[in-house]
This record gives C-alpha cells, sequence and structure tokens, in this order.
C-alpha cells in the first residue's frame, strides 16, 4: 500500500514537471511570436516612443548589475527604456554596439544594412553566425539581438542610406551611430545629422587602429569641421583591400556603445569635443582636444552652404560601398583576359609572370610560377627588385630565338594595381630595363579562382 | 650661462600617414620655435615628401590639442609630440 502511494506521487510529480516545461516552452513560443521581425526596405513613420513610467521586476533582476551604478542608477534605466538609436552599418563597429545597446536595455534600435553576410564578415562581425550567410545583415542582426534581449523594439532597415531617405530615417531617432565602411556615407550621415539636431557616435576601424569621436553634441564640432574635404578616392583604404583585426572594430565598437549609453541614459558624453585615437599595435591610445564647431563650417557653420543633403558620391568621388572600385587605366591591347593567359601557359609559351601584391598577400596564395615584385616596390624603383627582374629578362631573352620583346604579364588580386604597375613598367621598358611587352591580366587571381582555376582561393 | 637648444618633439604617424612614411613615430630634431602651424606641416612635408597625398585631409594635433594648419602660432619644447591624423572610413 505505502509504496503504491509512493509511486504515484513520484508519477504526478513527474507529469506537473512535464505540465511546467510545456507551459515554459509555450510562453517563449508567444513571446517570439509577438514580436516578429519585419525587415523594411524602405522608411516608414514609426510609432512614438515613451519611456516605462517604472521597472519591473523582471527589468529589476535583469539590470540590476547596472542600477547598482549611481551614474546610472533607476532614472538612467529609464532613460533608456525611451531612446532610440540608429545603427548605420551592422559590420564589425555595428555588431559589438548593436549587441551591448540591446542588453543594456535601450528602447528602440534601428539597424540599417544594404549587404549580405558572407564568409569573410565573420571574423569580425559578430552576431551574424554561419547559417546567416546570405542573409540580409540588418535582420541577421537585429535577430540575434531579440535572441539576447527580447524588450528591446529591433528596426531592421535593409537598404542603402541615400540622400532621398537619409533625413526621414534619422529624423526618427534620438542618436545616431555610424559604423558605416565607406567616405560618402560618412559625409551623408554627418549633414543628416547636422540638419536634424542629433548627435552623431562615429567610429571607424582598419587594420590595427581605430577612431572615435562624437559630433554635433554639445557645441563640438562636426565631421566636416574637422575633415570639410574628403579625401581622393585613390587615397582610401577599405577593410577588403587593407585587412582589419576583427577585435579592433569589436573594441571601438564598444567605445561607441559606452558613449551611446552615456548621452541615452542622460549622462553626457566625455568625447564630444575630443577624438580618441586607438593604435592596436603598438597598445597607445591618444585623445585629442578638438576645437569647437567651426564658424565657417560648410554644414553647421553660422552660414551654411549645405542647407539640404548633397550627392555624396560625387562629392566624395567614390562609391557608397566599401567594395573595391574597378580601375580602367590601360587601353584594351594593353589587358588580357584570364583566358588568353591560360592559353599562353597551355601552349608553354614563354613569358614572365609577375605578381605585383604585397608579400603577406603572395603568402596566402599565388600561381607556382610567378615573379613576385610588389607594386610599391617598383613605383619607388627598388634596385635589388629592379635587378631581379632584369635579370629574369636577360635569361629570357637568351631562351628565345631572334630579337622578340620579352612578354610580362602582370597579374594582382583583382586587376587594379597591376594595371598601375603596367604603366610603371612601360616607363621602364627600354630604359631601366630591356625592352619588354607588358600585359595586364584582367580581373587578376580572383578572375583566375572563378574562370580558371575553382580550386584557387578567393580572399 | 644657459645653452640655447631648439626643441626635439617626437611625431606620431597614424593611418595612411604610418603607410606613406613607413613609420609609426620619428624624432624631429632642432624644429624652430615658434614656429606657425603652417611652418610646422611644412617642416613635416620636407621631412616625408609622401604626406603630401593628406595635404588639406590631415588633422594636426601638437601636446594631444588640434591645431589647425595655417598661422597659429606654437610654442614647442622638448619632449612635444606632434601627431599627424588622417581620417579613417573603415568599419
Amino acid at each position: 500500500m505505502a509504496q503504491e502511494v509512493c509511486s504515484l506521487k513520484a508519477q504526478l510529480e513527474e507529469k506537473e514537471k512535464e505540465i511546467a516545461h510545456l507551459k515554459n516552452k509555450l510562453a517563449l513560443l508567444e513571446k517570439s511570436n509577438a514580436s516578429v521581425l519585419e525587415v523594411q526596405d524602405k522608411v516608414t513613420p514609426l510609432n512614438p516612443l515613451t519611456a516605462k513610467p517604472a521597472l519591473s521586476n523582471e527589468d529589476i533582476m535583469r539590470y540590476s548589475r547596472q542600477l547598482l551604478l549611481p551614474e546610472l542608477g533607476v532614472k538612467g534605466q529609464l532613460n533608456l527604456s525611451g531612446a532610440s538609436v540608429l545603427i548605420v552599418g551592422c559590420g564589425g563597429l555595428g555588431c559589438p554596439l548593436a549587441q551591448y545597446l540591446a542588453a543594456a536595455g535601450v528602447g528602440r534600435l534601428g539597424l540599417l544594412d544594404y549587404d549580405e553576410v558572407e564568409l569573410s564578415n565573420l571574423h569580425r562581425q559578430v552576431l551574424h553566425g554561419e547559417e546567416n550567410q546570405g542573409q540580409a545583415k540588418a535582420l541577421s542582426a537585429a535577430r540575434a539581438v531579440k535572441r539576447l534581449n527580447s524588450t528591446v523594439e529591433c528596426i531592421p532597415y535593409h537598404l542603402q542610406l541615400s540622400p532621398k531617405n537619409a533625413l526621414q530615417l534619422i529624423q526618427q531617432y534620438d542618436i545616431v551611430a555610424d559604423c558605416s565602411d565607406n567616405v560618402p556615407t560618412r559625409y551623408l550621415v554627418n549633414d543628416a545629422c547636422v540638419l536634424s539636431g542629433k548627435p552623431l557616435v562615429s567610429a571607424s576601424a582598419l587594420r590595427m587602429e581605430g577612431q572615435l569621436t562624437v559630433y554635433n553634441y554639445c557645441g563640438g564640432p562636426c565631421y566636416r569641421c574637422l575633415y570639410p574635404l574628403p579625401p581622393p578616392p585613390e587615397t582610401v583604404t577599405n577593410c577588403s583591400d587593407g585587412g582589419v583585426l576583427g577585435v579592433v572594430p569589436g573594441i571601438m565598437g564598444c567605445f561607441q556603445a559606452l558613449e551611446v549609453l552615456k548621452i541615452a541614459s542622460g549622462q553626457a558624453s566625455s568625447c564630444g569635443q575630443q577624438l580618441l585615437m586607438f593604435d592596436a599595435q603598438g597598445f597607445r591610445f591618444r585623445p585629442i582636444r578638438l576645437r569647437p564647431k567651426q564658424a565657417d563650417c560648410a554644414v553647421c557653420g553660422e552660414s551654411p552652404s549645405v542647407t539640404q543633403l548633397i550627392d555624396y558620391e560625387a562629392f566624395c568621388g567614390s562609391a557608397a560601398t566599401d567594395k573595391c572600385r574597378k580601375l580602367n587605366l590601360l587601353s584594351k591591347d594593353q589587358r588580357i583576359t584570364v583566358q588568353e593567359y591560360k592559353s599562353v601557359v597551355d601552349n608553354s609559351g614563354l613569358h614572365i609572370l609577375l605578381d605585383v601584391r604585397p608579400l603577406v598577400e603572395v603568402d596566402i596564395c599565388h600561381l607556382p610560377f610567378s615573379l613576385n615584385i610588389p607594386l610599391s616596390s617598383l613605383e619607388q624603383r627598388k634596385s635589388e627588385d629592379i635587378q631581379l627582374l632584369q635579370q629574369r629578362i636577360v635569361q629570357l631573352k637568351q631562351q628565345m630565338a631572334g630579337d622578340c620583346q620579352p612578354p610580362v604579364y602582370v597579374i594582382c588580386k583583382l586587376g587594379n594595381d597591376s594595371q598601375k604597375a603596367v604603366q610603371v613598367l612601360e616607363k621602364m621598358s627600354g630604359s631601366e630595363l630591356d625592352n619588354i611587352t607588358v600585359k595586364d591580366i584582367c580581373g587578376g587571381l580572383m578572375a583566375w579562382a572563378t574562370k580558371i582555376d575553382t580550386r584557387f582561393p578567393q580572399y | 650661462m644657459e645653452k640655447l637648444s631648439l626643441p626635439q618633439v617626437t611625431v606620431l604617424y597614424f593611418a595612411r600617414s604610418a603607410e606613406l612614411t613607413g613609420l609609426r613615430e620619428e624624432e624631429l630634431v632642432a624644429v624652430p620655435t615658434p614656429i606657425s602651424s603652417g611652418d610646422l606641416w611644412a617642416l613635416l612635408l620636407r621631412k616625408q615628401p609622401r604626406l603630401v597625398a593628406l595635404q588639406s585631409r590631415v588633422i594636426l594635433a601638437v601636446r594631444r590639442q588640434y591645431v589647425a594648419i595655417g598661422n597659429q602660432r606654437l610654442s614647442l619644447q622638448d619632449g612635444d609630440e606632434v601627431a599627424v591624423v588622417p581620417p579613417l572610413s573603415g568599419g
């Protein structure tokens, strides 16, 4: 008898656990259904966001470790719940930024990116996973952020910020964070923030360096006060050309989160008239005290010439993307396609294949028969490199019958630097070097990898 | 008698300026002082001609303070730090 009672009690307990588990599961599902993420492909008006009147018990528990800070406290937390932040760019800076803002309880996050997730993003864009490849970055980031804190309202914008939509979008947010990857977008975001009176928390990163400034905030300068003229496009290096160590934008994005949280919670940012530079290699931080906003600034000055958004791609002379530009410096007869080059190789045509990429890229992958002399060495006429090339030309001439000019085919990653190298080599041909026929291989090694040898690595 | 000597300053190169010069920092000896910020930039250009690519698109900071390249008069002292800061745009 007693044994039967025990057994029944145990069975009941088991069933009760099962019911509790099912109830939990249902509650979670209902919660996630209630907050379905809709990707926006255009800017639409948003409902006004109001701060919570008070913190719930769940809020208190969730945010307890930051509520304990006198710098934040309940007032600051309530301010965060009523704040909206637009994140322009869900990449290496935007990912950690969105993550910390959501975790801290910012009320509304706009997540903007026109791009899709690629494998080469994952080393730094830490909200996206392998399974998100090909997905809109804005949506992938919003989903990841929702998992972290379902109470934050996330609005993914899968669109390109442009002079047509920027003002309408930015006016709807309290704070803007520039996490973009190109110069035209940086000027566009700056001007739109000045015209709509929004603080702009801006960070950037490349290779082993980062910069952080809060623009258009409490009498401080705007981006144009510091940089009235855009850099010539050919001097701008992007992450796909120059590389970046993932943790560097990670650190800068975290700094951005810090300044956004200070402003959104009602404390002041301490970065308003400062430019913080971070050199990750030497582990040097250098804050630079900036001057106030400039009376003669074209957009935030006393008599501005920019009173509405302009064509920023024309202003900067480059496209609003960090994808590599395609240069066109040579005539058709100075270039050959990868297919034509393949037939030269197949027919055992005597030639020199000159790879002009930096050594670090040659170490990643190269064609086995290439001679490597970086473009910079050619441009600087480094004597040992020029001698090496001259030796190879002389050797080739000896192997070739008659007195024809040895052909030199120049290759790089995408076919831009190789065109520059052809121009340099043509100048040297017949003077610093023996006479040669120089041709550029269109599209470089990446064209070789897609069109000739699919086993060749792409990067 | 006190010896009169011109100050030695440390120039820090960031971003593109470090690429162009191939240096993260260098010492600049016997810099005339006082000097205008425009003349200081001209001095840097003589030392590192490739910096001309950054002309009018760069920030100069002396003792961690922004200076406009132009007529601003600077009194330099031994050990002062001059930073060359072009914008970074990657992210």
